[in-house]
């Protein structure tokens, strides 16, 4: 609830705001030689990891615009990619 | 009881009488009086019964920090009488007691003390297991606090409130109020919470200042009066802060007044800084037997006093450990209550004023005593003072004994934002060791005590504020910090903990009856640390939260685990206190829902539908029009639009139109089909899909413009289609945009075999099928100039045209529509209609046939996905999978062998003859006049797909449950060929 959000248009919102679009795995993996098995790691298959995650989010109830943040999930705070505070 | 009726700290209004009932007899409080100073006034002094040992129980304290005082009133059980503001006409009841809390039956409780050591609802009631729910009924009924009556609904009127402010202060006290000015002086907003009905904190009540200033109670008022004035800060009282939270998140509930349109609002604030000021409260006193009835807080005595004008008590003796307790003492003998004694347990550092002044009245002073025990049973008949070294003691008759040990911050709010707090070996106080940037504290909460200090720290706690905040002075603030450390401190608080003993009746926490020697008991079992000896015992765990045990608990630990040691010197041995978490004080999760409003979007037909009866129901964001008709099979409007012609309102359907370099891209990206392929002027029936293939919309898309197209979507996908495509193109780059028209499109929805008659009436433009044939689209206007973009569709398997109008004109269209079909039989349908319908003709609503894990091959409509587009459309890697595995379910038709049975939708498809017996389950099932047959659709596995298989039907909701026989059978149902859309 208390997360903070800077959206690189509108500046600091409220984390409810937004709305979480899954970890940032880069682009979609290409063509025809994907595997199953690869296609699922993409899709399905998320690190979790308690530190500093790269997200993907979107400003839902602002600009709309969908951008990449830091977030420590150990503190539910966004961060630098170093894991300053942003 | 008469009041003190000339004070001028007086909160309540003698002159304005406010009646309530108590146990079925009247009573007479005043305007300004909580319930429960309204009942000790009335001459109550056992407001309840303790929740294990049935102990009668008074008012202790003033503000809400045990459940002694909590009480049923207006059938709301548990009601904090301290800190309700008594409402004429109150029905107040006691509650835990068998009886009265006066007479309980259950009174024999306390004598079974030693049965209940703690921990023992863990550790006797679970042998015999046959046992427990016998023993289960018996505790309930005994134990707990207010009964709520099976059929309680809260009545109460909810509000939420998100104000913004630079500077949220928490605490209307001295501090806090200086704290605001100091910050508002240098332009911040600044919003100041207090939790009771007035500002003023501690200084509200007092007289006495120091040297030649004012006295306190009026150096409030004017602080107030200059806070309440200034258009910067602006006054919340009766909202007590509730959450704390990282980034500055405030949260805190205000109980409305007489005059608030609201019972609770809901607060909720994100301050860029913090400034805590909630100062502090007394630190019980640890003796036997110290909560009886005419135990109080010498605080809650003055203020009884003071502010409501009431004499706790006939005779009156102190046990205290810091100087507002003497100065109690004293104030309270001056406004004529006859004082016995007074005991400090400090040995030196009194206030040499109090002390004079004690004296001057002949009020027996014994530094280095505390109290004993207390006798009586249902009230206090006489106290027995000791020397703290144990060495002498006397026992002095008196009904009231004023008892604290000495001082504890309200240290809760701060600790939400600053995490575990340590052990303070100058105050004695729990304070946190980290402050989080933009968080500051004040006053009394530090341990101040001389009114110019606790003023002057809020100043520089607002400053510091504004300084965090961006303003320029942080020099000022620095001087007035330099002003602080130049006067004299405050004395070290009172670090006593108790005599000696086994602690049977010595009560550390009220709520759970938990006494000195439930701890003594668990530290013995192992438990090492307050926050293990609170689960065990669950001292801190009841209404209050930590209330009157919080500082209490981790001293009597430390004095259990080191009593070798001196009693006042424990500094280095006593553990951290127990976590504080949101909400600081109850609250009803009506108040956190607020509102409640139902957010919900009318159509622009809405009305002009509900004129002609409609029933409505909630799709999605949206009402829609259910059914017009009496008949709940709605067999008449399906009927009409068989045989005449119906119009359906659509306008929730989502509409959008693309446009730009990179739009068809777009499209591309998330259709599974060629959307390059659309052909002018012609509708393409499209699909979208998520990841795994399986389908999350459906619609149709047309080409209007180079570069430019419009597309539909289903009713409840509207809200996020922009975010799905902008999400599925985040890494392309491609240049489009994108607008959501569907709050200002209407639509109408003109099918039946009579619909291009009652159009033809309605517009100049040539809507014959040669001119205008199935799945194509046309802008034309109808009379009058209105603008509309017509789709013929076939959705409901009849000709039918799909008008898109500027909402604005919808009306109008509406109207003249209606008009033109009067002699054609037209009427409104609604989607209940439209779902028969449409299941006649084999159309799928997802959703209904389908679920999360329905891919799009799944509902048989692989011809929507296209395998060779240059994008790769999202969902195609796994439909590519899915065409080669087996195992999925497939959609058929099915019809009922017995046409008079209609399964529910869901029922559940079964085969007896294989392992797994469930085989599919229908989505939606209905009696079809058209066809006389019941006809539905279901998934299937893929054995029982072929045309002529036998399936059953389960139906779990008949008693006994049944099996019913039905057919796989060809879709569509009505109209095979399609011929009647195509008209």
């Amino acid at each position: 609830m208390s997360l903070l959000i800077h959206c690189p248009i509108c500046g600091r919102r409220n984390g409810y705001e937004f709305r979480y679009g899954g970890e940032d795995k880069g682009a979609y993996p290409a063509g025809r030689s994907l595997t199953p098995e690869a296609w699922y790691e993409y899709v399905h298959a998320n690190t979790c990891s308690a530190g500093v995650v790269a997200e993907w989010w979107c400003h839902r109830h602002g600009c709309g615009l969908w951008f990449t943040i830091f977030r420590d999930t150990r503190t539910n705070r966004q961060v630098l990619e170093h894991g300053g505070r942003s | 009881m008469k009041r003190l009726t000339s004070l001028p700290t007086l909160r309540v209004d003698v002159g304005r009488p406010v009646p309530f009932v108590y146990k079925n007899q009247t009573g007479r409080g005043f305007k300004g009086d909580t319930i429960a100073t309204a009942l000790y006034a009335a001459g109550v002094r056992i407001f309840s019964r303790s929740l294990k040992y049935h102990r009668p129980r008074g008012l202790f304290s003033l503000d809400g920090e045990s459940s002694n005082t909590m009480m049923t009133v207006n059938g709301v059980p548990n009601v904090r009488t301290e800190t309700t503001l008594l409402a004429e006409g109150a029905m107040i009841r006691d509650q835990n007691a068998i009886f009265t809390a006066r007479n309980d039956l259950l009174g024999f409780m306390d004598r079974l003390d030693r049965f209940m050591p703690a921990g023992f609802y863990y550790e006797t009631m679970h042998k015999p297991a046959s046992l427990w729910p016998v023993a289960a009924k018996m505790v309930r009924k005994a134990a707990g606090l207010g009964r709520i009556a099976p059929d309680f609904r809260f009545s109460g009127a909810c509000d939420e409130m998100y104000p913004a402010a630079d500077l949220c202060v928490i605490g209307g006290g001295p501090a806090g109020m200086e704290a605001a000015l100091a910050a508002a002086d240098q332009g911040l907003r600044v919003i100041l919470l207090e939790a009771r009905p007035w500002l003023g904190g501690s200084f509200d009540y007092r007289e006495r200042g120091s040297g030649e200033d004012a006295p306190l109670y009026r150096q409030a008022a004017d602080l107030a009066s200059r806070v309440s004035t200034r258009a910067a800060i602006r006054v919340f009282t009766r909202t007590a802060m509730v959450g704390g939270y990282s980034d500055n998140l405030v949260t805190a509930v205000t109980e409305g007044g007489p005059d608030d349109p609201f019972d609770y609002r809901y607060l909720e604030m994100r301050p860029r800084a913090v400034v805590v000021a909630t100062g502090s409260r007394e630190r019980p006193l640890i003796f036997e037997n110290n909560e009886r009835p005419g135990v109080m807080l010498p605080d809650c005595a003055l203020r009884l006093a003071r502010t409501y004008g009431i004499l706790a008590g006939r005779e009156a003796v102190f046990s205290v450990g810091h100087d507002l307790g003497l100065e109690a003492a004293l104030d309270l003998s001056e406004l004529g209550l006859p004082v016995r004694a007074v005991a400090d347990v400090r040995t030196k550092g009194h206030d040499p004023a109090l002390v004079r002044g004690l004296a001057d009245r002949r009020i027996p002073f014994y530094p280095g005593w505390a109290a004993a025990a207390v006798e009586g049973k249902k009230g206090v008949k006489s106290v027995r003072l000791a020397s703290c070294d144990g060495g002498q003691y006397r026992i002095l008759t008196c009904d009231l004994l004023a008892a604290a040990a000495g001082h504890t911050p309200a240290v809760e709010p701060l600790s939400l934002f600053c995490g575990p707090l340590a052990y303070d070996g100058q105050t004695g106080y729990f304070l946190p060791r980290t402050y989080p940037a933009g968080v500051f504290a004040a006053g009394r909460i530090y341990g101040l005590e001389a009114p110019q200090n606790i003023r002057i720290s809020g100043r520089v706690a607002g400053l510091d504020a504004a300084a965090f905040c961006g303003a320029d002075c942080r020099g000022a603030a620095d001087a007035h910090r330099n002003e602080l450390a130049a006067l004299p401190m405050g004395r070290p608080a009172s670090k006593w903990v108790a005599f000696p003993g086994p602690w049977r009746k010595h009560f550390v926490d009220f709520d759970e009856d938990v006494t000195g020697k439930h701890i003594r008991q668990a530290v013995g079992r192992g438990f090492g640390v307050p926050e293990l000896i609170k689960r065990f015992t669950a001292a801190g765990t009841g209404p209050g939260q930590g209330g009157i045990s919080g500082h209490n608990l981790p001293l009597l630990v430390a004095a259990i685990k080191n009593p070798s040691r001196d009693r006042t010197d424990i500094h280095g041995t006593v553990p951290a206190p127990t976590t504080v978490r949101p909400p600081l004080r109850p609250v009803f999760l009506a108040a956190y829902a607020g509102s409640g409003r139902e957010m919900v979007k009318r159509t622009p037909v809405h009305d002009a539908q509900a004129w002609e009866g409609a029933v409505f129901r909630r799709v999605g964001v949206w009402h829609r029009a259910r059914y017009f008709s009496a008949d709940l099979d709605v067999s008449e409007e399906v009927d009409n639009v068989r045989t005449n012609v119906g119009m359906l309102d659509a306008s929730t359907l989502g509409c959008f139109r693309i446009f730009g370099p990179d739009a068809l891209s777009a499209l591309q990206r998330v259709y599974a089909g060629d959307m390059s392929k659309i052909k002018d002027g012609r509708v393409k029936y499209a699909a979208m899909c998520n990841h795994d293939g399986c389908v999350i919309d459906d619609g149709v898309v047309i080409r209007i413009g180079e570069n430019d197209y419009m597309f539909t979507t289903s009713t409840g996908r509207a809200g996020e289609t922009v975010e799905w495509i902008r999400y599925h193109t985040r890494f392309d780059n491609w240049d489009f945009h994108l607008v959501n028209q569907t709050d200002g499109t209407g639509v109408i929805n003109l099918a039946g075999p009579r619909a291009r008659d009652v159009l033809e009436r309605v517009t100049d433009a040539d809507v014959s099928n040669q001119a205008f044939s199935f799945g194509c689209w046309k802008d034309f206007s109808l009379s009058g100039g209105i603008p509309v973009r017509c789709l013929r569709l076939g959705f409901v398997g009849e000709l039918s045209f799909e008008l898109n109008i500027p909402a604005s004109y919808m009306q109008a269209a509406w109207d003249m529509l209606r008009k033109a079909g009067s002699g054609f039989g037209l009427r409104p349908f609604g989607v209940e209609a439209q779902n028969i319908l449409r299941l006649e003709k084999g159309h799928v609503i997802l959703g209904q046939e389908s679920e999360q894990r329905t891919n799009l091959l799944d509902l048989n409509m692989g011809f929507l996905f296209s395998r060779d587009k240059d994008i790769r459309p999202v969902g195609a890697d796994a439909l590519l999978q899915a065409e080669k595995d087996a195992g999925r379910l497939t959609l058929v038709g099915i019809r009922m062998t017995d046409s008079s049975c209609v399964p529910p939708d869901g029922s559940i498809l079964v085969d007896d003859q294989v392992v797994d017996p469930v085989i599919g389950y229908v989505g939606t099932i209905r009696k079809s006049r058209a066809l006389d047959a019941v006809v539905g659709m279901a998934l299937v596995e893929r054995a029982w797909t072929a045309e002529g298989t036998r399936l059953a039907v389960y139906d779990g909701g008949g008693e006994p449950s049944e099996r019913h026989d039905a057919t796989v059978v060809r879709m569509p149902f009505y109209d095979p060929e399609g011929i009647r859309m195509r008209m």
